[in-house]
């Protein structure tokens, strides 16, 4: 019977998922291409756009810098070798890094984290350091930033990075080639000039000034030329399988692709940035070899075997029962502990309210809700304490956090006061309230994160003591994420995440051009009876205060620090008192377990870090290798290391 | 009165004469009584409690808010508390919980955070807990229940629409049957899994989670039911060809007569037979679609659902994975047992002469 194969039905499935995609793709053959006279057209096509000049138009009061005062990121002890084991959780369906299936899990490896861009911001003073540019400067009453290029800096196939490469990075993302909507609109947008004076100074212009406005153009990474000299409409097909030029220190190399399966990384011996400051002691294994695991049970139990060096330990469960303090080889020392606390933007984890259903739009019901959610409980007993409580939807922008806001505690007889003044006085025979006309105080909550469903029963369990109902919806991400784009969702438990910004972003949450259409006000600010529900914003809890919105106007043009802290203040209190968003809980900390012959710098990374890999600044002790593999082979015990770097941690 | 027929009779005595499968039949049927007094035995709600003179039930009441003895909170009252605060208080009053004293969804942590307990009977949580501290056995209990209903409801709904479509096309045969036919080869050749996946993604939450249950069953049954009909097709087509069928419409008889009266009567076996693997399949599917996050929309306990759990905590918890492989093992062998019995008792090789 048909019915009887579901279970080897569900197993096939899983292992044609595992299959990976197939070889045929870089086989094809390409009929040749050369896009140099296209892109000239391009370009004169769009003369403010791009603009070409001599050096002797530029202007000569620039003051140049190149953050020379900051010190080295990375330890002075580090040693070049090795070959690092880690797990892919995806093999990736292609080596681009735009275009469709790109953002994948891979791509940290061969752009995010490893690429280099004119100047990164220093990961303990906030401040930028050269990495393409040999210097800078900034002209903020013309919105426009100098760049000069290190005359050294090449493509790892050798090939000099030249002004042109930054001229062709706009026309690379501005084209419809690479099917890449948001790089279309993000690269059209936010940039106004890029000028050519010579082959390594070039300026860009943007078309605010911000604070950070030296951000928007320091972060920029070139796009190689020479090498999409064939991009065309075919774009997506042909460079599915090619490696590009990259400005990192490590590269792909078509023989060590291995489809499905694994992908290595090898570093370039004569890497042009291997002598410089803040670059020479980073990115030290010689290989980083990267295999295909796809269950976190099972990476574990790699990791334990030590096929794996490092393994993430965040979660509560993994570092206090699967990888105890007394595991044996824990114990013995060849495993090390270690917890690191960092400090940046904060990932908004939290109930995001619609405030456009019909029982939610009642400020009453809303802070009863915020009064029910019993997140200390959460935090206490299911993160062990770990975690901390998010105050705001802002945490951890330093002087733009504001700082003495809290979220609403969890309290009974609060929370049945505010139901109680939105009419819903009256338990039923279930215990959940109900108002006088008979409805009954329960929404949907739910989510995309399979992983935290537990939280989410724990919630609805205590939310009834206060006769409030949470019907729990798991979804998978991808639906969860549809769910709150298309606005269906009641109450959402969700996060964005966010990337180390100097101040927090409010339009795209809170303005209501993001939650109406058809404009959510009327002239005089009252409300515009015709206005729709607009979906596919991150408006997720429809939010349209007429004030606001002035506020985030004023906000978004201003260019004085004072005024936007103050400003992101007063939005911060008001979106408070809305109670629309139940603030939930931020890991101020991560922390992993490696195998001893991973080393880390004595203060173990560095304090805007997101996890412990990202900045490379690890190294393997080769030696260590052998002899950690043979003192466990002998039984030999060595101390064990928990450490804990909490020179970071804010109270 | 309804008798049975003396082949019947004979076809039952057969069955209690396999022992094996006649005890599981007999642990079936207890397991299902005891299951469906459920309440009464696994529950956070106590069976009785004396307050000051009076006696309550709360078991299938509506819900007593704490204040109605004594406490200070107006949310359902925790028995457990109150039975220890009333022997403290060593009054008249008194509590009676169940045998196992939690629900399937209350998280109870004695030792402070949600984390897995071993099975300890001082807690009284006989299998230990999951990894949000909820009750293992509790969960065991009504996710078995809930999917022996499913799957039997499951079974009925199958068997209706099967007998009567296989029936049909094989009576009544020419174009009814090869159109019919044709529809049911497109139909099974849709991807199956895939149209549960993706027709329960988009079912809303607003429902109950009994009506999300039963949307799931209705899905699951809608791909499912093609199979029995080709069983019923061929038989009907054999019966039909028979002189007994023949005769009855010489004497005319209806359609309906001669279907209900002698055509389904005499392929009763081949129902008979597929039954108790009808009920295995739907079983072991739900609960695969519950191990793989498809199935029954949380926090309804299911075998699925703690498999999964246990699959990823095997070092740290092994009783979870193992009170619930022992609970699937156990009730796939049961059915499987029986099923095997029925199939042997109803083998019409065993009374033809040309054994």
């Amino acid at each position: 019977m048909k019915l009887t194969h579901i279970t080897g039905l569900a197993l096939l499935l899983l292992i044609a998922a595992c299959g990976g995609p197939s070889d045929d793709a870089d086989q094809a053959d390409f009929a040749a291409l050369d896009n140099t006279a296209e892109v000239e057209a391009y370009y004169a096509e769009k003369p403010d756009f791009f603009s070409f000049k001599t050096l002797a138009d530029l202007p000569t009061d620039l003051t140049w810098q190149n953050g020379e005062h900051l010190p080295e990121m990375g330890s002075p002890e580090a040693k070049k070798g090795g070959i690092e084991y880690a797990r892919l959780q995806d093999f990736p369906r292609t080596l681009r890094t735009v275009g469709p299936d790109s953002n994948g899990s891979f791509r940290v490896w061969i752009l995010d984290d490893v690429t280099i861009s004119i100047a990164h911001r220093h990961q303990d003073a906030f401040e930028f350091f050269p990495g393409l540019a040999e210097a800078w400067a900034v002209d903020k009453p013309n919105k426009t930033i100098y760049v000069k290029l290190d005359p050294a800096a090449t493509w790892s196939d050798g090939v000099p990075i030249t002004a042109d490469d930054f001229l062709f990075m706009f026309f690379f993302y501005q084209s419809s080639y690479i099917v890449a909507p948001w790089y279309n609109n993000w690269y059209g947008t936010q940039y106004t000039n890029i000028t050519k004076y010579d082959d390594l100074t070039f300026s860009i212009s943007i078309p605010e000034a911000k604070p950070d406005m030296d951000a928007r153009v320091l972060e920029l990474r070139p796009v190689p030329h020479h090498f999409f000299k064939e991009l065309g409409d075919d774009y997506v097909e042909r460079y599915q399988w090619r490696f590009a030029p990259t400005t990192a220190a490590y590269v792909v190399k078509d023989e060590d692709i291995r489809k499905g399966r694994s992908a290595t990384l090898t570093r370039l011996e004569n890497w042009w940035a291997k002598d410089k400051k803040h670059w020479r002691y980073r990115f030290n294994p010689d290989r980083i070899h990267l295999s295909v695991i796809r269950d976190t049970p099972k990476v574990f139990e790699a990791f334990k075997r030590g096929d794996i060096d490092q393994f993430g330990l965040n979660l509560a469960e993994y570092w206090y029962e699967k990888l105890p303090n007394d595991d044996p080889d824990v114990a013995a020392g060849y495993i090390h502990k270690s917890v690191f606390y960092n400090q940046r933007p904060r990932p908004t984890y939290g109930l995001w309210i619609n405030t456009s259903r019909p029982i939610l739009e009642n400020r009453d019901v809303r802070i009863g809700i915020n009064h029910a959610s019993n997140w200390d409980l959460v935090i206490e007993k299911f993160f062990r304490g770990d975690y901390n409580r998010m105050q705001t939807s802002s945490d951890g922008y330093g002087e733009f956090s504001h700082p003495e806001l809290r979220s609403r505690e969890f309290s009974i007889e609060k929370a049945q006061d505010a139901f109680a003044s939105a009419g819903f006085a009256e338990r039923g025979p279930d215990g959940i309230l109900v108002n006088d006309k008979g409805e009954r105080l329960s929404f949907t909550l739910s989510t995309g994160y399979e992983n935290l469903k537990d939280v989410l029963t724990i919630l609805k369990e205590e939310a009834a003591k206060a006769g409030l109902e949470f019907r729990i919806e798991v979804l998978d991400g991808t639906a969860g994420w549809k769910k709150v784009q298309e606005k269906k969702h009641d109450i959402h438990f969700s996060a964005f995440s966010v990337s180390l910004e100097m101040y927090p972003r409010f339009w795209e949450t809170y303005h209501s051009d993001n939650a109406y259409d058809g404009g959510a006000f009327l002239e005089d600010g009252s409300v515009n009876p015709e206005r729709k529900l607009k979906t596919q914003t991150n408006n997720l809890e429809a939010l349209a205060i007429h004030e606001m919105d002035d506020l985030i106007n004023q906000y978004r043009a201003s260019d004085d620090r004072e005024e936007m802290i103050r400003l992101a203040y007063t939005m911060t209190e008001m979106h408070h008192e809305h109670a629309s968003f139940v603030p939930a809980f931020y890991q101020p900390f991560y922390r992993l377990g490696h195998w001893q012959w991973i080393r880390y710098p004595k203060s173990f990374n560095h304090k805007h870090s997101r996890g412990a890999g990202q900045l490379f600044v690890h190294w393997i002790d080769t030696a260590l290798k052998e002899e950690t593999q043979k003192a466990r082979k002998d039984g030999v015990s060595l101390d064990p290391e928990i450490n804990i770097y909490d020179q970071f941690a804010t109270p | 009165m309804f008798r049975f027929n003396p082949q019947t009779i004979k076809k039952l005595r057969r069955f209690r004469e396999i022992k094996r499968g006649y005890f599981s039949f007999l642990f079936l049927v207890t397991l299902l009584t005891l299951l469906s007094l459920g309440e009464l035995l696994v529950n956070n709600r106590a069976l009785m409690v004396s307050y000051e003179g009076s006696l309550y039930f709360p078991t299938y009441s509506a819900y007593h808010p704490g204040t109605d003895f004594g406490l200070d909170y107006d949310y359902e009252v925790n028995y457990r508390h109150l039975q220890k605060k009333f022997e403290a208080q060593d009054d008249d009053n008194w509590v009676l919980m169940p045998i196992v004293p939690y629900s399937a969804f209350e998280n109870h942590a004695p030792n402070a955070v949600f984390k897995p307990m071993p099975p300890s009977v001082e807690e009284r949580h006989f299998l230990g807990t999951d990894s949000t501290s909820r009750d293992i056995l509790a969960r065991l209990f009504y996710g078995t229940r809930i999917a022996l209903l499913f799957s039997i409801v499951f079974m009925i709904a199958v068997y209706l629409i099967g007998i009567t479509i296989g029936c049909a096309m094989g009576y009544f045969g020419g174009l009814f049957d090869l159109m019919f036919q044709r529809f049911i080869e497109v139909w099974s050749n849709i991807p199956f899994l895939y149209m549960i996946i993706i027709v329960f993604s988009v079912i809303p939450a607003t429902f109950s989670i009994p009506a999300r249950i039963g949307m799931l069953l209705m899905v699951l049954v809608l791909f499912s039911w093609t199979s029995m009909t080709y069983y019923m097709r061929t038989e009907t087509y054999k019966e039909k060809s028979r002189d007994y069928v023949a005769a009855a419409k010489v004497l005319g008889a209806s359609n309906t007569r001669i279907i209900f009266k002698h055509i389904l009567p005499n392929v009763l076996s081949t129902l008979v037979t597929f039954m108790p693997f009808v009920v295995i399949s739907a079983i072991t599917s739900i609960t695969a679609l519950d191990f793989l996050g498809f199935g029954l929309p949380p926090p309804t306990p299911s075998l699925g659902e703690l498999l999964k759990q246990g699959t990823s905590t095997l070092r740290t918890a092994p009783w979870i994975v193992t009170s619930a492989f022992g609970t699937l093992v156990i009730l796939l062998t049961v059915v499987t047992f029986i099923g095997e019995a029925v199939r042997e008792s109803f083998d019409p090789k065993k009374f033809t002469i040309y054994r």
